[in-house]
């Protein structure tokens, strides 16, 4: 008996190993890796495995690739309780087996608490080549699977995933310190990073912030602020960056209606909003429980301004500025569900970011910080705790008898990401469209209060996981305004040059997965060709693909090698007839332009008022763009334009990208061309990670080194908020510092969050293939939207 | 083949039962086998419609608008309208000019009704709203 059913084992796993059918769970930037693998420099289909399916019912291999979310985890649990047996899973980069870098209150700790996981890929995120590693792997354990005995209906046999979800303190362990240090103490307690006994790092001297200076007093602007409110407002003094003013909440609405639409100039725009909770506070704390922030900014001249409200009680209550700026909706509500703080006359105040179910407001000082402190998500977790039925997203506007509700994502192959829509559909019409967004919130805000400045760097390229590089240079643009770091001009023409090269590498991406959306495959090919090449380039200089982390604070990590000028002057060549490739595919090709043309226009008083920025604002006719508004890091110095669209529909922020990438082009040669000569890094240590063969020379060489790189090193007293032009828009960063090794408060301001909350408006009325072309051509990214 | 053909069976025809009789064969055995040897393990999850991985909200049951029906029923009339065309082509010298003025006027009411059709949206996707 047993013979024959040995050599059906053998022909029924010499199928199953060469016809895997994998289907892709992207949850985060190891999926753009995930995806890498099946075109055509690593082509999976080599391997037997196909095209990676979107559907559970046609997939027999979960590859889970990304970031886990307590918020997601249900729906990871039920695709896999969706696919089809055997099946078998694969766990794809370190936030997926472990959790990773992400040791917060959002995330599970390993998909394997919720799943059996059959095969592990190690690296954050793993590069393409380690998933077709990972497949032949599987195929040799299927090849060790006796499936003859299940097949035939007898007992005893194996196939499949045979093993349960591990149990944390029996089969797996979550303890961030690992075997045998658990005697000492986890760094980053929930409330304030650790104070320890004895330790003289605080009688480390560093000098003032750099303060900013207004000639002849403060605008004229303020000083109306001041008559009209008569004793409810008055300036901060000094500040690092920009004027901010301290209003009392009940004349909030006052002052910032003055501020957008009678002051001059006119603060359109409102940049952010957001909360610092004052509580853990060591030096100067205030009375006040919290802060509400608003960050504003005017157009013409380009202007920047703070706004400060201080609430007391409990629950603390300010008015809700929804009337003024409509897009404050969702930094409302994003402030509610993280700090509890209430806005009165808000349309719909409810939690936007954290699931449901979820208690307490994570970035409240008093609220844990860290996974590992709370109780492990289990597989009952996941299967209890459902995301929210789609009829509490939108309220039906018609006749219930006549419309469709329908979820589109977060598993959807056209929502670039784990992001949401509930449509209400007439026929295949939009009548109304909610999101429900927070499946991919990776609580980078909370982190960054425990990890140092310079830890904290890594963390902002996976902010943006397309732009790597350029995700470092405003996170590091605001440390160094704080602390009045001067950074040598080589340094500012590499970073420069990395920053630029990132944004190609972004819209090639954008380029495929767009062309891809409104029925065009072929474009994926070409430009992932391309974007291999650029990605050679930035690990031939930085060492990393995706995420170089290169930046450091005052400079790079390290000087550019050999032969680098060579490799990028031989793609900046090569690459403008590549373009041209491209664009004979698609610039004219009547079914794109049937597709996109007239489709979501955006009207460009709509896009400056919702704070739209990037290709999207500049698409609609308006010439803004912070490397030309607010020069920094030497863009001052390059020659480039400014593309900009006319009709503010889909194919007018197409023809803006591909023409951005042409002068992004432009600006890699001139860099390379002028390279300076130099240092890469300041002549001054004191706060940055010197060189270590210099630090092994001189002993105060060596004591900024372990002090910058164990305590962190003392950024000054004080506040700054500064923005970029990332790939996708403006991405500011706002940093409040306490004079210590790691920031009191950090706040990211995300071009994504501000540019999808237009989407309703855009795709009302449309159609659902419209839908997708317009999702396609705003190309935002779900970790900048959610954190 | 001539008359004689029905008396003995042709080799061709053999050779088509045959084919016949492999390909409903095959069939069957790899339907069956399939059926048999198939792993089945129904649970709430796995029979749940797939919805991007949510529940799905309400009944897929409803009264679902289909603008794109009457682009399909006009369609169809026209199509049909053009077999009358052809064949009348076909016999157009015998009909004679009777022939021909009956068909003009035919293709005349045929050019209205169009013009009707367009002029109240039947054949605009998005026009056809319900509500």
């Amino acid at each position: 008996m047993d013979l024959p059913l040995r050599a059906v084992d053998i022909i029924v796993n010499w199928a199953r190993q060469r016809s895997l059918w994998p289907m892709f769970f992207g949850l985060s930037c190891c999926f753009v890796e995930e995806a890498a693998a099946f075109t055509s420099r690593y082509d999976i289909a080599r391997f037997g495995a196909e095209v990676l399916r979107g559907s559970p019912r046609q997939a027999d291999l979960l590859i889970v690739s990304g970031t886990v979310f307590k918020k997601i985890a249900p729906v990871v649990l039920r695709l896999y309780e969706q696919m089809a047996e055997p099946k078998w899973v694969i766990s794809m980069g370190s936030c997926s087996n472990s959790g990773g870098m992400y040791d917060v209150y959002s995330v599970v700790q390993g998909v394997d608490q919720i799943l059996p996981v059959d095969l592990y890929i190690p690296g954050c995120p793993p590069r393409p080549e380690a998933v077709l590693q990972a497949l032949v792997k599987l195929q040799k354990k299927i090849a060790q699977e006796r499936p003859a005995r299940r097949i035939l209906g007898l007992e005893g046999g194996s196939q499949g995933t045979e093993r349960g979800p591990l149990v944390d303190g029996t089969t797996k362990t979550r303890d961030p310190r690992g075997t045998g240090l658990e005697t000492t103490p986890v760094r980053g307690t929930s409330a304030t990073p650790p104070r320890f006994r004895e330790n003289r790092y605080h009688m480390i001297w560093t000098p003032r912030a750099p303060c900013l200076q207004m000639e002849g007093g403060p605008p004229h602007y303020l000083k109306k602020l001041e008559e009209l409110l008569n004793g409810a407002a008055h300036l901060e003094v000094p500040t690092v960056d920009m004027p901010c003013v301290w209003v009392q909440g009940e004349r909030i609405l006052d002052a910032l209606n003055f501020l957008k639409r009678e002051s001059i100039p006119k603060f359109l725009r409102l940049e952010d909003l957001t909360v610092v909770d004052e509580s853990a506070r060591r030096s100067r704390r205030p009375d006040h429980r919290f802060t509400v922030v608003y960050h504003l900014l005017a157009f013409d001249p380009p202007t920047r301004m703070r706004v400060k409200v201080a609430l007391a009680g409990d629950p603390p209550k300010v008015p809700s500025v929804t009337s003024i700026w409509p897009s404050a909706n969702w930094y409302e509500r994003e402030a509610f569900d993280m700090f509890g703080v209430i806005f009165e006359g808000h349309p719909n105040l409810r939690r936007l970011l954290m699931p449901p179910w979820w208690k307490g407001h994570p970035l409240r000082k008093d609220e844990p910080g860290r996974a590992t402190e709370m109780p492990p998500y289990t597989e009952e977790d996941a299967k209890r705790a459902q995301p929210l039925d789609a009829s509490e997203i939108i309220p039906r506007k018609t006749d219930s008898q006549e419309t469709l509700i329908l979820n589109l994502g977060p598993h959807h192959l056209g929502t670039h990401g784990l992001m949401r829509f509930v449509l209400e559909l007439h026929g295949e019409e939009i009548v109304d469209v909610g999101m429900d967004i927070g499946y991919h919130h990776r609580g980078v805000e909370k982190i960054g209060e425990r990890q140092t400045w310079h830890q904290f760097i890594p963390y902002t390229d996976r902010v943006d996981y397309l732009s790597g590089a350029a995700n470092n240079l405003s996170y590091l643009c605001a440390v160094e305004k704080l602390a009045g770091v001067e950074v040598p001009p080589r340094a500012q023409f590499i970073r420069v040059m990395l920053t630029e090269m990132f944004r190609i590498s972004n819209h090639l991406v954008w380029f495929a997965t767009f062309a891809h959306d409104v029925g065009a495959m072929t474009p994926n090919f070409y430009t992932f060709r391309e974007r291999e090449r650029l990605l050679d380039i930035v690990e031939f200089i930085t060492g990393a693909r995706l995420h170089p982390s290169w930046f450091r604070i005052g400079g790079v990590a390290q000087d550019l090698p050999d032969g680098w000028k060579e490799a990028v002057m031989g793609f900046a060549r090569d690459f403008p007839s590549k373009l041209v490739e491209y664009e004979a595919m698609i610039t004219s090709n009547p079914i794109f332009k049937a597709r996109t043309k007239g489709i979501g226009c955006l009207d460009a008083q709509k896009a400056l008022e919702w704070g739209v920025s990037g290709p999207n604002l500049r698409a609609c006719g308006v010439e803004w763009d912070l490397r030309k508004a607010f020069p920094y890091s030497g863009y001052e110095e390059f020659q480039f334009d400014v593309p900009t669209g006319r009709d503010g529909d889909c194919y007018s922020r197409y023809l803006v990208r591909v023409e951005e990438m042409r002068q992004s082009v432009r600006i890699i040669e001139q860099a390379a061309q002028r390279m300076p000569d130099g240092p890469w890094l300041p002549e001054e240590y004191r706060y940055i990670v010197p060189p270590k063969e210099e630090s092994l020379r001189h002993i105060e060489t060596l004591i900024h080194h372990f002090i910058n790189v164990t305590q962190g090193p003392r950024i000054p007293e004080g506040e700054v908020y500064f923005a970029t032009e990332c790939p996708r828009g403006e991405q500011g960063y706002y940093l409040v510092s306490e004079g210590l090794g790691y920031p009191y408060r950090l706040r990211i301001r995300a071009p994504g969050f501000a540019n999808v909350q237009v989407i309703p408006d855009l795709a009302r009325g449309a159609t659902i293939s419209d839908l997708l072309a317009i999702i396609g051509s705003i190309d935002y990214i779900l970790p900048d939207i959610d954190r | 083949m001539g008359a004689s053909s029905w008396g003995v069976a042709p080799s061709w025809l053999l050779g088509l039962a045959l084919y016949g009789a492999s390909v409903i064969g095959v069939v069957a055995l790899v339907s069956v086998l399939c059926h048999w040897l198939g792993g089945k393990k129904p649970s709430l999850e796995k029979l749940r419609a797939y919805e991007c991985g949510i529940v799905p909200t309400g009944s897929a049951r409803l009264a679902y608008p289909v603008p794109f029906y009457l682009v399909a029923i006009l369609f169809l009339l026209f199509d049909v309208e053009a077999i009358y065309v052809l064949c009348w082509a076909v016999v157009a010298k015998e009909l004679g000019w009777a022939g021909w003025v009956l068909m003009v006027v035919f293709l005349t009411l045929l050019m209205i009704s169009l013009a009707y059709a367009w002029r109240k949206g039947a054949l605009d996707f998005r026009a056809a709203k319900g509500w």
